[in-house]
């Protein structure tokens, strides 16, 4: 208790309330005596919210919403973010909403939801350090936290959006049903905190969430269940109407971009096609030309490889467990994905320094043997293959398998065939400039169709997006061309705009001004600047299609809110 | 190091029992002890148990065997302590200096600061023109004490609480119907009903855990919602009445008329507790069924359904919110719903009543002990009775009680307007976005002389354009009490420091009166504890009298205790949860509950061809609390709702106006105009808009019209217009 103060003395008194305001008072004054109450005291309550028996044989446990129930106050995504000591923003749990109905009976339906607890998860499967697991007994999808590297494949993976990644960690963290709450007879936060008791913890059959994953009726607006078999269960007394309609339906947001990963996948792609176009050429083109420009072409594609792949550790929450990735092989598109690209990168490696050895006046040079350079080129294309998969894998329609393949193999030719320029160019800037022109005035103007070719076919392909604009609904296709044509329309403007620059003004105007005789000596400026230009086109150009690439994708997911 | 199972990262997670009933918790935020207080957001003072760690609060879970809410919390409750660490704490007072730059100075200063202007204004001007605008969120010893210093000490008149924005209407409808500011029922009324009828209450978002009441109860009751919007609670109704805006008043005479016209009223009741039946029966005769149904578009066979479902009911419970009290004639709507529960006997049983649902956490300590509206304790300032009782008990010279009411918030905005008011004194409430027609309000504001701001947060609109800001401790900082809903007084404990220089609103008025001079009146108001001592004192005798509470302790003990609990009531274990009115007297002197009625008004606003859409606003979601200075603070709540204004359109004017779903629209009224995106939904009836009123920029739109007898704002209609903005 305070004592009396006088009056008169208000600094004393200022001083005296700063004290008294810092004094915690609670416990002394109204600390309850729990000694006697260690067990829950929650538990009565809930008990007919949780099985009476643990899964047998063929079951496994699984969430059951009762959407009748649930009247949209999301205690449940904040009592799993307080009850498992999240993040200031991190829940497992999340809430979106339904509309629709007619005017004469509108409908809303909140919708709760976290990890699904698949049967097939293919967050699982998409991890490339097997952090994942799904437990025998249980059927829960767990998460070994400390096993993860943070490369945030299994956010992309997942059609529901239930792995969580967190920047401060570097990893993902997700739902595990409170497990050891379980374990012990509690229920899990979510439960526990629904004043509607709209969440209900239950033992369902595999064979039928099998069963009913075939009739793709989970809930209004959610992915088609057939992907990854979620187990959760929503109820409802009602039907509802056909017109749902996720309350974010109409908002087009662009996703995450993922600096390094566009990086990587673009110049991963100029590395490969660089290797690889330096072996056709060497088909039609005298060794003799091809090996004075093969050191700097080598070069430039191992550095760009090299940067590519510094890129992607970058990426990583916790890049140095990266070498983990070898673990997930059997089964992760991104693990083969990784390794395929550090063989690439090791044999690249040894593949530049022998050309560059080749070069050193002495007797133990040789060239390198055409084997090693097309196991160079065939790994590089591995793993273009491996990173086309990655992406098909995530089952998105504009990262669908023949796209993005498309999309990935015509970037490695076009980037390729830039990078043959600069190799020629930079053999020009380093003394080699007779074998360069020689090798230009000769093949020049098949080096420049090919490449304005490959680019238009590309364009043309990636603008035909823009005819799904046209379609009647709102297709995942149709919210990419509007990200596109909207919010991210100075992307795609910058995009074809240095596409058309690198991959036909600039070898076009390479075609008329300085083929087929090309007379300059010494070192021809005008030329410098004219391919400086297209490569840089070029490589910027395929950058923005990768940017465009990830912020325009129509992830799905639950139904989201407003 | 290929493979890791466990480790730091996975530590993090791992939970184990946390002791004390609580079940398992993060072992990192095991607590070393629990302690129980009362939620510091909504009216519906739920229990909160506060897990400490020396004495320091760590976490916290809904109170498990808690007479409100049983166990449960809204999302706000559960990130309670959340908010209160956050960079824009104020933690040092401000006052602006010559360059019109607020600069941090000692506590010393800024009380000398303060007590000069307000003295020179007063002087200069008149005691008068400094003024008060509280809050509904302080403890009730704190509101007290800021009553009476600034009436009592100070020689101030005017001063009010932005409970004025949400309960005015209800004190008002219930002192003319029950002679005593009431809400008559507990809680377990919500359990116990067959019938509920709740009028422009959307209970799921807006009293999440009053919801959970109704979803315990056995009876399986009907639940009507009336309301023009078809919100949660619509959905979960069983018949959903979704009338035109402000046409409840017509909706409830029609009904009266109906149910007087059939004999489906209680005789009996009405004889023997009421008075004035006779006149409100025949005033209500016009109210045909072709003309309510015309008034509020709702269908003759739903009104006649409603009618019937009342009728049906064994225990019908009516429950109202700001759909009903923001009004320009919500005293006038409260009392019609009143008339039809007290015609029906539906009042002082189990599950029955014509209940006014609070807003704030203490708007009931407000209505009852603020020394604005009514003289402490429920008196009333022009009665020279109480103004002697009160001086007695207080130990203070009758002359220094006003002998009038203080000047209603938006009488106190109109005289800064017209010069009279010079000095204004803002206490955690932020006028600069609440206040109706806010345009208005920050050009009224920037005619004070000396603007001070007592806040937790220096970052609140009003704060920003004050001269000088206090920084306050928040709830969970300081002790005190509120009082709920159901009349329930709660304890809220310290369980945490408030940041920097931060004091309790408490101890800054004990420190105005003494710089003021005026201490030795203040002396026996030592700590809140002893003020609740005097404000038990002054109960005595009135209807809130509760005398019989011995002190925190038997609070605390109890989980909270409701009013009245005069000196020998009965042991609480015999009566935990408890109704007024069972014995059919109420307070008025002739214990009668009086009918009232009066003809209803068309909207102030209606719309017209320039302004052809009604503007509703309302809360947004259950994750957001009123300007959300306190909210925005929780990553996990900002999650759950939209970061942006937003506006509700029906599609047929969506598809009239050519606006795409999720395009950005523009709405506008005569006073403003927004920009805000396009929710294309049923949920709103063709020809009205709905805008949550978190967002700052709502009330640039909303029209400034009261109730003339409580003299709360209109917030809920007015009329606008809607584009689609170009591009």
């Amino acid at each position: 208790m305070m004592p009396t103060t006088p009056s008169g003395q208000p600094l004393a008194l200022i001083d005296h309330y700063l004290r008294e305001q810092a004094q915690l008072t609670a416990v002394d004054r109204f600390a309850r005596t729990h000694d006697t109450v260690e067990a829950p005291a929650h538990t009565g309550r809930y008990s007919s919210l949780l099985p009476a028996t643990p899964p047998g044989e063929g079951q496994q446990y699984a969430f059951e919403v009762d959407l009748d129930a649930c009247s949209g106050c999301k205690a449940c995504v904040v009592a799993c973010h307080a009850l498992n000591g999240l993040e200031k923003k991190e829940s497992w749990r999340d809430v979106g909403l339904l509309h629709g109905g007619s005017q004469s009976l509108p409908v809303l339906q909140h919708v709760t939801t976290a990890c699904h607890h698949c049967l097939d998860p293919a967050c699982l499967h998409a991890c490339p350090v097997d952090a994942y697991e799904k437990d025998a007994v249980t059927g829960l999808v767990t998460h070994l936290d400390d096993q993860c590297f943070g490369c945030q494949y299994c956010t992309l993976a997942c059609p529901y959006d239930a792995p969580k990644y967190s920047r401060a960690k570097g990893i993902v963290r997700k739902c595990d049903m409170c497990r050891d709450r379980l374990a012990d007879g509690e229920a899990p936060g979510c439960v526990q905190a629904c004043p509607s008791g709209a969440i209900a913890i239950r033992v369902v059959d595999t064979a039928q969430v099998i069963e009913e994953s075939e009739t793709n009726l989970f809930v209004p607006g959610a992915p088609e269940p057939r992907l990854t078999l979620p187990t959760t269960t929503y109820r409802s007394k009602r039907a509802l109407p056909r017109n749902m309609l996720p309350a974010d339906f109409h908002a087009v947001h662009p996703e995450r971009a993922h600096g390094s990963l566009i990086l990587m996948l673009t110049l991963t792609q100029l590395s490969a096609g660089a290797f690889l176009i330096d072996r056709i050429l060497e088909l039609f083109v005298p060794v003799s030309l091809v090996a004075n420009i093969r050191p700097m072409h080598g070069a430039s594609a191992l550095v760009f490889g090299l940067v590519a792949l510094a890129g992607s550790a970058l990426h990583l929450g916790r890049p140095r467990y990266a070498f983990r990735a070898v673990i997930g092989l059997r089964h992760s598109w991104l693990s083969r994905e990784i390794v395929a690209f550090g063989l690439f990168a090791g044999l690249a490696m040894v593949y530049a320094a022998w050309t560059w050895m080749a070069l050193r006046p002495g007797p133990a040079a040789g060239s390198a043997p055409g084997w090693l350079g097309w196991t160079v080129a065939l790994a590089g294309i591995v793993g273009v293959g491996c990173s086309v998969m990655v992406y098909a894998y995530t089952k998105r329609d504009f990262w669908n398998g023949w796209s993005t393949g498309f999309k990935f193999l015509m970037s490695t030719l076009v980037l390729g065939l830039a990078t043959v320029w600069l190799s020629l160019m930079l053999a020009t800037m380093a003394g080699n400039s007779e074998a360069s022109r020689a090798t230009v005035a000769r093949y020049g103007t098949l080096l420049c169709q090919s490449l304005m070719l490959a680019a238009v076919v590309k364009l043309v392909v990636e603008a035909a997006l823009f005819r799904h604009l046209a379609a009647r609904h709102t297709t995942s296709l149709k919210r990419s061309a509007l990200l596109m044509s909207g919010a991210l329309a100075p992307v795609t403007m910058a995009r074809f705009a240095a596409g058309l620059l690198g991959g036909l003004v600039m070898p076009g105007f390479l075609l008329l001004t300085r083929l087929p005789s090309s007379q300059a000596h010494g070192q021809d400026l005008v030329f410098i600047v004219l391919v400086a230009m297209l490569f840089t086109a070029c490589l910027a150009g395929e950058l923005l299609e990768r940017y465009l690439f990830f912020t325009a994708v129509a992830s799905p997911t639950m139904p989201g809110s407003l | 190091m290929l493979f890791q199972r466990d480790g730091r990262l996975t530590r993090d997670l791992v939970r184990s029992p946390g002791g004390f009933g609580l079940g398992q918790l993060p072992t990192r935020l095991k607590p070393d002890a629990t302690t129980d207080m009362v939620c510091g957001y909504c009216s519906t003072g739920c229990g909160l148990t506060i897990h400490l760690k020396r004495g320091q609060a760590v976490g916290l879970t809904p109170a498990a065997d808690h007479p409100v809410n049983r166990g449960m919390a809204c999302p706000k409750g559960w990130e309670a302590l959340t908010v209160l660490e956050a960079d824009d704490r104020a933690t040092e007072p401000l006052l602006r200096d010559a360059d019109g730059t607020l600069r941090a100075v000692t506590w010393d200063t800024a009380m000398r600061a303060l007590v000069e202007q307000f003295q020179r204004i007063q002087s200069s001007h008149s005691p008068d023109a400094v003024a008060f605008l509280s809050t509904g969120q302080m403890p009730t010893e704190e509101m007290a004490l800021l009553g009476a210093l600034t009436k009592f000490g100070m020689g101030l008149v005017n001063g009010d609480g932005n409970t004025r924005q949400c309960m005015a209407t209800t004190v008002v409808a219930y002192k003319q119907a029950f002679g005593f500011d009431a809400p008559p029922y507990t809680y377990r009324d919500f359990e116990e009903s067959d019938v509920i009828v709740l009028v422009g209450s959307n209970l799921c978002i807006a009293h999440p855990i009053m919801w959970e009441r109704i979803v315990r109860n056995p009876h399986k009751p009907a639940i009507v919602a009336i309301d023009p919007r078809a919100t949660e609670t619509a959905m979960q109704a069983t018949q959903h009445v979704p009338l035109q805006p402000k046409s409840d008043q017509a909706l409830f005479y029609g009904l009266a008329r109906l149910l007087i016209e059939r004999n489906w009223v209680d005789r009996e009741y009405i004889e023997a507790h009421t008075r004035n039946f006779d006149d409100v029966a025949s005033a209500v005769e016009p109210f045909t069924l072709d003309r309510v149904t015309d008034t509020t578009g709702v269908p003759t066979a739903a009104i006649e359904q409603l009618a019937t479902t009342i009728h049906n009911g064994q225990r019908v419970s009516f429950w109202w919110t700001m759909g009903v009290n923001q009004s320009y004639q919500g005293v006038r709507t409260a009392q019609s719903i009143i008339n039809v529960a007290l015609m029906t006997g539906n009042i002082g049983r189990p599950g029955t009543g014509a209940n006014s649902i609070t807003g704030q956490c203490n708007a009931m300590g407000s209505r009852l002990f603020s020394n604005t509206t009514n003289l402490l304790g429920g008196h009333e300032f022009g009665n020279p009775d109480h103004r002697t009782k009160v001086a007695k008990e207080l130990q203070i010279d009758p002359g220094a009680i006003p002998t009038r009411d203080g000047a209603a918030y938006h009488e106190i905005i109109e005289g800064i307007l017209r010069g009279s008011i010079k000095g204004l004194w803002v206490i955690a409430t932020n006028t600069a976005h609440s206040w109706i027609n806010q345009q208005h309000v920050l050009d009224v504001l920037d005619r004070l002389d000396f603007l001070v701001v007592q806040d937790m947060y220096h970052s609140t609109e009003t704060a920003q354009i004050a001269d000088l800001v206090l920084p306050a401790a928040a709830w969970g900082e300081k002790e005190g009490t509120f009082i709920n809903s159901e009349r329930r007084i709660g304890l809220v404990k310290k369980v945490g420091r408030a940041p920097g220089q931060a004091l309790s609103d408490f101890a800054i008025f004990k420190l105005v009166a003494e710089y003021w001079g005026c201490a030795e009146m203040f002396r026996e108001w030592e700590s809140p504890e002893a003020v609740f001592q005097i404000l038990k004192r002054l109960s005595r005798g009135q209807p809130c009298d509760f005398t019989g509470i011995t002190d925190y302790g038997m609070l605390d003990k109890h989980a909270g205790i409701q009013w009245p609990y005069p000196d020998g009531s009965p042991a609480i274990k015999d009566t935990p949860e408890r109704r007024l009115f069972e014995d059919g007297r109420f307070y008025h002197q002739d214990g009668r509950a009086r009918f009232v009625y009066e003809d209803p008004r068309p909207m102030p606003e209606p719309p017209t061809r320039r302004y052809p859409l009604v503007l509703l606003t309302g809360r947004g979601t259950a994750s957001q609390w009123h300007t959300q200075t306190r909210t925005r603070h929780s990553g996990v709540l900002r999650k759950l709702y939209p970061e942006d204004i937003y506006v509700e359109i029906n599609p047929t004017d969506a598809a009239d106006l050519g606006i795409r779903p999720n395009s950005q629209v523009t709405v506008e009224s005569r006073r403003g105009r927004l920009v805000a995106r396009a929710f294309v939904t049923r949920s709103v009836q063709p020809g009205h808009l709905f805008v949550p009123m978190h967002y700052a920029e709502t009330n640039q739109l909303t029209d400034a019209v009261f109730d003339p007898y409580s003299k709360q704002p209109s917030y809920k209609a007015c009329a606008v217009k809607l584009s689609a903005v170009p591009g």
